[in-house]
């Protein structure tokens, strides 16, 4: 497995995408977070001559429509990311049932067998929320 | 080297996966789609100008107000798609200010229906229904495109689409149900537009660059086969409304399942858009470059600024 990282808008070699000066008009990555229950979403990116810009052009860009409690911009070579081509850093080498809900699918006969129910997390959610 | 890697790029189309920007690509790949891009991109653009003339003019505030939303739209999506095709022309030495001066110089086209007139409300009403439509029905086609930038630009786009189906029918429903004088006016920007939406979709044979773009699953249907889905869809709407497509030939070929019409003069209108001398070429690609030029203050000024932050 590689340990390599790599900027999402930069090809190996140095043909850069971003080559440009260090102050100037450059890409920003923008991140857009639709309520505070929910994470920021990559959702594209602009190109701005300061994040105070990169902010305004995400907001006419990425949020003329549906809900954004905050947004994110941040200077696509300050981010560091695993390159595509390797693949074998997200390999799933077993079987990982045993990590999911669906391994254990067969609770619900065993509890019938004891004549009881089996229970979900949103059935837990549901009564502790409402009940 | 390059052969290995070829071989490697085009087992990976095959299988059905997404290109991305850092990928390793060929030329013709990164060609074919910055063309594409690029003149999708400044259509956006250009596509702005004949309806924001009508937004002094909509008659009634709900209609500016959707009016302007959908001249915001077309920009936006044109900056979206520009940041995809700069990723591409970024190795080539290209950067955004090239490829919108592009525009200005004359070296990148745009869709033919954007160097014609809207001289009246109807035109408004025709551009938002059918050419919309058939911009729409163009771009969910790409919507599987190999290069991954692309085809999520794409999904928002096509998205935001869905509102300027619904404006475009609103308005010509509104003409449709209105007086004869409405509807007269509705048949008269119907003649003017039905060519050019033909002429849209592009030339009925397959060019060799429409070829390698199928090879390359950048598109996955021709020309013609976007101008049949768009004529199934909206000939029957056309004439749900009352109106006469001015096409004598028009007709639906039952044994061969498609459309037969009259050919748009490809000579033509073709030399128009290379030439930029439709009736309103000359003057939006000037309102373009005042806005190019005019403003190259505003954007030299930000950069400073931020490099006497940075200091």
């Amino acid at each position: 497995m590689t340990q390599s990282t790599q900027r999402p808008g930069a090809v190996q070699g140095d043909a850069s995408l971003s080559q440009k000066p260090p102050v100037g008009y450059e890409v920003y990555e923008v991140f857009v977070q639709p309520s505070q229950l929910e994470p920021h979403t990559h959702v594209g990116s602009v190109w701005a001559p300061s994040p105070e810009w990169a902010i305004q052009v995400a907001r006419e860009n990425f949020t003329r429509r549906g809900s954004a409690v905050n947004l994110w911009v941040v200077r696509r070579r300050d981010i560091a990311a695993t390159p595509y081509e390797d693949e074998d850093f997200f390999a799933r080498e077993f079987d990982r049932k045993y990590r999911e809900v669906s391994g254990y699918s067969d609770n619900a006969q065993r509890w019938k067998r004891f004549k009881a129910r089996a229970m979900s997390i949103e059935d837990v959610i549901h009564d502790v929320r409402e009940g | 080297m390059t052969e290995a890697l070829y071989t490697r790029f085009m087992e990976r189309i095959e299988r059905g996966e997404k290109i991305e920007a850092t990928d390793w690509m060929p030329d013709d790949y990164r060609m074919l789609l910055l063309r594409l891009i690029h003149m999708h991109a400044v259509s956006e653009i250009m596509g702005a100008y004949p309806e924001k003339e009508w937004v002094p003019q909509a008659p009634t505030l709900r209609r500016k107000l959707s009016l302007m939303a959908k001249v915001q739209d077309e920009i936006g999506h044109g900056q979206l798609l520009l940041r995809v095709a700069e990723d591409l022309a970024a190795p080539l030495g290209r950067d955004r200010n090239d490829l919108m001066n592009d525009v200005i110089t004359g070296r990148v086209k745009f869709h033919n229906v954007f160097h014609m007139e809207a001289p009246t409300w109807a035109d408004a009403g025709i551009i938002g229904w059918l050419v919309d439509g058939a911009a729409i029905i163009t771009q969910t086609a790409l919507l599987d495109c190999s290069y991954g930038p692309y085809a999520r630009v794409l999904k928002r786009i096509c998205a935001e689409e869905s509102f300027h189906m619904q404006h475009g029918e609103s308005i010509i429903l509104a003409l449709a149900e209105g007086t004869n004088e409405q509807r007269e006016m509705l048949q008269e920007a119907l003649n003017r537009w039905w060519e050019a939406l033909l002429f849209f979709f592009g030339p009925p044979e397959v060019t060799d660059s429409a070829r390698k773009m199928m090879e390359y699953r950048i598109r996955s249907r021709t020309n013609e086969e976007l101008r049949q889905k768009f004529l199934n869809r909206y000939i029957p709407r056309i004439r749900a409304v009352g109106l006469t497509i001015p096409d004598p030939k028009l007709h639906y070929d039952e044994a061969a399942q498609r459309w037969v019409y009259t050919e748009p003069d490809w000579e033509r209108l073709g030399r128009m858009v290379r030439e930029n001398t439709g009736p309103k070429s000359q003057e939006r690609i000037g309102l373009r470059r005042r806005a190019h030029t005019e403003q190259s203050w505003v954007r030299e000024a930000l950069v400073r600024a931020r490099q006497r932050q940075a200091v």
